[in-house]
């Protein structure tokens, strides 16, 4: 589970001077050579021996600017040549504005053991490539030397990196297991920053001292909180199947400014309290700013209002709008990029552009809409100790028309009304608004990833069965069709890919409905001939009912789980079948109706068999009735698959009525 | 010098003409264009203009009608460009259904990043790309872009119709150069000859498409290059980031490669050398002493791309692949062929298109873009060995299926030659299962299978090997696709010859397999092998090409409890196509059920009319595969 928790408050300042204990650089324990097995996790290809660093607020004597001095230093033991790759490293630097980081005092160095003797084989700096990624990112890149199963690697550099809001993070747990990470923050007694702990673990030990004078601003020395923080031993991170982004549960550190104290006297709050935060976003220029927009819209609201009658149909009328005018350009942002009227001109803009202008939009046409900011599911759960701002990477529009809440996002255009983009749906969001204080609200999908199929046929006597297939999509359900009938350029392109990939079954006749009209329930329309049998005279006939949507395949595989199971959203698929038979069958063997379940609602499974002469009918349902599944009921989801699997794999057996 | 004003007047872009109709309107694309496409491509005019060797100009101007969704990569943008090709610049405006001007850009509109490929750590490969944003269907865009080559060692291939779901109106391309540079030309799938004429005093080549349709990406297809029109342009006399050079033919670019890329990069010392010497001391056969090295190399080395510049071509220094234990696929083959030749065994560089799918040089065009790898071949006698040098675990004298049966060419100080590598057979890519299991009262199954694969399914299971069994579990749970299956042992081992083999022996247990209703038991006897099934395609245009053929022979025997007996069983297969061959049988003999199945499918290519039946018989193998028995419980 998630386990996030203050540690700040922990930590009791004693005074002292001690400096960072860095380990010495390119100075060995004989044990780093003498045995080649992991010590954490003896399956371990390479394992972190020592790992250490500090972050430092600093003062750029030139610029005047507080930056931040990240040191970095790692020993790293490669055990075999599967490990090799952790002597590929890749060190990003970010670009702000007007600075990018900037990386000095580079070392790394290969060593291995040859007869008695350690080889050592230092990278060559003309071998240290820089790649400028894009306009946000550069990435140092290089390759350690002379690798062989039992060399051990070690780095080390520094980093000035020029925002302070972020002081910035560390990984206790990576993608080989660690034997020691440690993690050193100097922090100047007039800044304080929160600081949270994520993952499962908990921290070996922790410490902190005051340092003197560590920090001089003017005339006046500072004095510093050093915090050590320690965990040892930590197993490697392994993702899982069905899970959010495995920033959610590695174990790491995060420290982000919270206020200020100046010399003179006074304080400045960076994210002190919610009351700070809801001012700072309405203030801002990018956010409260472009949500009163309105005038862009008064004066083209008639227009867009013209067939609307009610507010619910009115503020569909504004949405439709606004996903029409503004096309999403796959950044995403709480902030607006551009503004609200840039992005109106150039029809594209970020998620801050297009779902400001919707607020502003709705307020044009009478709404009093609020925005709502929240963290992607790519980017992590938000924590609800401290407001911290930089963890929302996204804000929608909330609307309550006649007492129920509509969560609104225009960037994706087949998308009905209400129904958010999956990767909104994480957890909780913060409503903000200029007139009250922000609060907590629940983001979930308002309609069910759900799909039903009816299918009435006859079985002819040449064993063919002939008939007509309905489906009902909606929800996700239907994005998917209605995203697949987009890419397909046309419905005919959507049904022909259909038929060709259900070689069982042909479509004569086809008609899709409502492909535009996205709040209401896809349906399509098939008529279809299966080729069941070779005839019909034999004296029994097996017949398997789950004509579509068969299970054929467990989604869990494993038999355990660390993280919980994400889905996303409640899913339902139903499907009914009435079979008109040639002449009269009978079961040979009657067919066991099937109810099975999760604990506490969380899933459903059932089928119900009829046969009445010459009816045969059929029904199924699966549920799962909740987006997010805990390891603790893995094994139960596990089983409520492999159980509804034997259960379709059993045929009706009929006979013919003697 | 250069044609500029050209360019400019390409560049008026008639919203509307003097007679007043519109041009660019999305409706007045034919519907034969139309058919089958998510964009059109109105108008597109290419010109390359090769003013010196060390200075090409190519300037595109394109129309292009977006049709729907489907077509939106058709107006992705992609300019790439390194040291040796600037973007000297690109404009265009968005057009909507009507042809009126939506909106405009140009240079500073686009994304920049780097295009650094994912096996890379570092190339100064980047490029600028625009996407536009574009809300509604259809919409045009109207572009132009010059670029500026400093070599002509490389010039960009002309595709008159580059990708699939794309219909082309008109497509023209013009090659300029001066009247005296030898060129070499070589246009594929085009009708009818190139235009010649004579433009200020320059050769001007002109090829002209009209009214293309769009092609279907169709599963089965042969390579691409088979049906596309285009057109390869090679100048006799190149240069490239400032090393002049000149050839004609494959033997001349063979060479070429060896003498001035190769050669004077394979520097060992003295040490390595006399290295390699006390290394093969004592052993008499040349083959012996190579495998020897072989095993040394890939010990010592290992795989790490960096393309720079001329290192795209040129492999680094052979004491440095010596001193750093790394290098990409040039350097590695050319440290491997410099040890070699420590020793006396000579050998060759060769160039080839590696993958999956089978790509050989053209042995009538020779050109310095036909390859993306190297490998070496060693002449022995009358027998040659193919050595893979970028990964330290394939035996000596494999190459498996990523650079088989295909021509490649072999650089030496003698000139080039192509020569083609082993090809694995329909027979050889071989996977072989025998299963003993034992099913009990409750449908639960438990026994072990064993299972070898060979040729190009020899590395099948290459992710297992070395891995805890923690790790094998996910890997074999995600390979062997059975509900409720544990692997309670695992072991992989491989016999490492020049045909080699792996083994892999499991033993498993599958809660429920064989579901019991109240009178019955059902049992799927082919647990582990089922052919997924095959799309069939209607109105097949393309032939029907099987890139690689493969046997697999399963048999599986099932001990059941006591008294049951079969209700229904599958009929029997044995069914020969000429694309394959498929058996599969089941017995009962006392209390146990023998499955045997017997899958082949032949390489080869087949007119496009045969898609049908191709797919009718592969979805019988997959409608047969997933068939059960159905038992009667006492």
């Amino acid at each position: 589970m998630i386990k996030r928790f203050s540690i700040v408050a922990l930590l009791l300042l004693t005074f002292g001077a001690t400096h960072a204990q860095d380990f010495p650089y390119g100075k060995h324990n004989p044990s780093d050579f003498l045995s080649n097995k992991a010590k954490v996790d003896s399956t371990a290809d390479a394992e972190v021996i020592r790992e250490f660093g500090t972050g430092q607020i600093q003062k750029d004597d030139q610029t005047g600017r507080l930056y931040i001095d990240y040191h970095y230093h790692v020993k790293i033991k490669i055990i075999n040549a599967e490990g090799f790759k952790s002597g590929d490293i890749e060190i990003p630097l970010r670009i702000y504005n007007n600075a990018a980081d900037e990386m000095y005092d580079f070392k790394a160095t290969s060593y291995y053991h040859d007869n008695g003797s350690i080889q050592q084989n230092d990278v060559d700096p003309k071998r240290v490539f820089t790649e400028n990624k894009n306009r946000y990112l550069k990435l140092v890149k290089f390759t350690m030397p002379n690798l062989k199963p039992g060399s051990v690697i070690e780095y080390s550099y520094r980093l000035k990196r020029q925002s302070i809001f972020n002081f910035t993070s560390w990984e206790f747990q990576g993608d080989i297991p660690k034997q020691h990470s440690e993690f050193i923050a100097l922090i100047p007694a007039n800044y304080n920053f929160n600081v949270s702990l994520r993952g499962s673990r908990g921290l070996t030990s922790q410490n902190g001292v005051v340092q003197r004078e560590c920090l001089r601003i003017g005339a006046n020395g500072m004095d510093c909180s050093k915090m050590t923080y320690i965990m040892k031993d930590v197993a490697a991170f392994k993702e899982e199947a069905y899970m959010t982004t495995a920033s959610n549960f590695k174990s790491v550190i995060n420290f982000e400014l919270s206020d200020v104290h100046h010399a003179d006297g006074g304080r400045s709050n960076i994210t002190r309290s919610w009351k700070d935060v809801d001012y700072e976003l309405t203030s801002d220029r990018s956010f409260g700013g472009q949500m009163k927009q309105k005038d862009l819209f008064a004066a083209k609201m008639p227009e867009i209002l013209k067939d609307a009658t009610d507010s619910l149909s009115k503020a569909k009328a504004v949405f439709a709008y606004i996903k029409d005018r503004i096309k999403w350009n796959n950044y995403l942002g709480k902030y607006s990029e551009k503004d609200v009227k840039k992005a109106l001109e150039a029809r594209s803009g970020n998620i801050g552009d297009i779902n400001l202008a919707l607020i502003s939009a709705l307020n044009a046409a009478g709404f009093n809409p609020d925005a709502v900011i929240l963290s992607t599911r790519q980017n992590g759960v938000v924590g609800d100790l401290y407001p911290v701002i930089t963890e929302f990477d996204y804000v929608i529009a909330k609307l309550n028309i006649g007492g129920t809440d509509y969560l609104l996002d225009a960037s994706e255009p087949l998308l009905p009304f209400g129904l958010l983009p999956m990767r909104c749906l994480n957890g909780k969001g913060r409503v903000v608004n200029f007139k009250k204080a922000s609060y907590w609200f629940d983001i979930k999908a308002s309609q069910k990833d759900a799909v039903k199929y009816n299918l009435v046929a006859k079985l002819d006597t040449d064993g063919k069965i002939k008939g007509t297939l309905y489906t009902f999509s909606s929800g996700y359900n239907a994005y998917h069709k209605r995203e697949r009938i987009a890419e397909a350029g046309s419905i005919d392109a959507y049904v022909q890919q259909f038929d060709e990939q259900n070689p069982s079954f042909e479509i004569t006749k086809h008609e899709v409905i409502n492909v535009d009209s996205l709040d209401k329930i896809l349906e399509e329309r098939y008529e279809i001939t299966i080729d069941q049998f070779e005839g019909t005279d034999y004296s029994k006939l097996f017949y398997n009912p789950n004509f579509l949507n068969r299970i054929a395949s467990n989604p869990f595989k494993l038999n355990e789980r660390s993280y919980p199971v994400d889905m996303g959203a409640a899913t339902e698929t139903r499907v009914s079948m009435i079979l008109t038979l040639p002449e009269k069958f009978e079961f040979a063997e009657a067919p066991k109706d099937i109810a099975i379940g999760l604990s506490q609602n969380g899933g459903r499974y059932q089928t119900v068999t009829k046969l009445d002469d010459t009816m045969l009918s059929f029904s199924g349902l699966l549920q799962l009735n909740k987006p997010v599944y805990t390891p603790e009921e893995y094994l139960s989801l596990k089983e409520f698959y492999s159980k509804i699997i034997q259960q379709q794999k059993i045929d009706l057996i009929l006979q013919k009525t003697k | 010098m250069r044609k500029v004003a050209a360019l400019v007047m390409f560049f008026t872009i008639p919203a509307i003409t003097t007679l007043g109709q519109i041009a660019y309107r999305a409706a007045d694309i034919p519907p034969s264009l139309r058919f089958g496409a998510s964009a059109v491509v109105r108008e597109k005019e290419t010109t390359l203009n090769m003013l010196s060797a060390d200075n090409v100009v190519y300037t595109v101007r394109e129309v292009v009608t977006v049709l729907n969704k489907g077509g939106d990569e058709h107006a992705l943008l992609i300019l790439p460009y390194n040291k040796n090709t600037v973007i000297k610049s690109a404009k265009g405006q968005i057009l909507d259904a009507q042809g009126m001007s939506v909106s405009k850009f140009n240079l500073s509109n686009f994304n920049d990043q780097s295009a650094v490929s994912d096996f890379s750590l570092y190339e100064d490969d980047r490029l600028k790309y625009y996407n536009p944003t574009i809300t509604s269907y259809p919409f045009t865009m109207v572009y132009e872009y010059e670029l500026r080559l400093k070599q002509n060692l490389i010039i960009p291939d002309w595709y008159a119709n580059p990708q699939p779901d794309l219909s082309v109106e008109k497509s023209v391309y013009t090659f300029n150069a001066a009247p005296q540079e030898k060129i070499r030309i070589k246009a594929y799938n085009y009708k009818g000859e190139a235009k010649e004429s004579q433009v200020d005093k320059q050769k001007r080549l002109t090829w002209t498409v009209e009214n293309l349709p769009a092609f279907k990406q169709e599963p089965y297809a042969p390579s691409p290059d088979d049906y596309r029109t285009y057109v390869k342009i090679a100048p006799e006399q190149f240069s490239y980031y400032r090393t002049k050079g000149k050839y004609s033919n494959w033997d001349e670019l063979g060479k070429w490669i060896y003498t001035d890329l190769i050669k004077t990069r394979q520097n060992l010392s003295p040490a390595v050398v006399a290295e390699m010497k006390s290394l093969v001391q004592g052993v008499d056969s040349d083959k012996e002493k190579a495998k020897r090295i072989y095993e040394y190399m890939q010990r010592k080395t290992r795989y790490i791309s960096v393309q720079i510049g001329i290192g795209g071509f040129q492999p680094m220094f052979s004491s440095d692949v010596d001193r750093l234990g790394y290098g990409d696929c040039k350097a590695l083959v050319s440290y491997m062929q410099s040890l070699l030749a420590a020793v006396d065994i000579p050998s060759y560089y060769c160039v080839v298109y590696a993958g999956s799918r089978k790509q050989s040089m053209d042995p009538e065009f020779a050109s310095m873009d036909q390859g993306n790898h190297v490998i070496l071949a060693l002449p022995l006698g009358n027998d040659t060995t193919w050595l893979e040098c970028t990964n330290q675990n394939v035996p000596f004298g494999f190459l498996g299926d990523f650079t088989d049966d295909r021509l490649v060419l072999a650089c030496t100080e003698n000139g080039g030659k192509l020569l083609r590598t082993p090809v694995l057979s329909t027979q050889m890519n071989e996977t072989h299962r025998k299963a003993t299991l034992l099913v009990d009262k409750t449908g639960s199954i438990t026994g072990t299978t064993n299972t070898t694969y060979k040729g190009a399914q020899y590395d099948t299971h290459e992710a297992l090997i070395r891995k805890p069994l923690s790790e094998q579990t996910k890997i074999l749970s995600n390979y062997y696709d059975v509900d409720n299956i544990n692997f309670s042992q695992v072991s992989v081992t491989q016999e490492k010859t020049e045909k080699p083999v792996t083994t892999e022996k499991l033993n498993i247990r599958i809660g429920a397999y064989v579901p019991h209703s109240q009178q019955s038991a059902y049992l799927i006897p082919n647990a582990f092998n089922r052919h997924p099934v095959t799309k069939a395609v209607s109105n097949r245009k393309l032939p029907l090409h099987i890139n690689r053929g493969y046997t697999d022979e399963d048999e599986i025997s099932y001990q059941l409890p006591t008294g049951y007996s079969i209700e229904y069983q599958p009929k029997d297969f044995d069914l020969k196509t000429p694309f394959g061959h498929y058996v599969a049988k089941i017995t009962k003999k006392g209390d146990e059920l023998l499955y045997y199945r017997k899958f082949t499918l032949n390489d080869g290519t087949h007119p496009a009319k045969d898609y049908a039946a191709f797919a009718e018989f592969m979805n019988q193998v997959a409608t047969a595969d997933k068939a059960k028995v159905i038992l009667k419980v006492n």
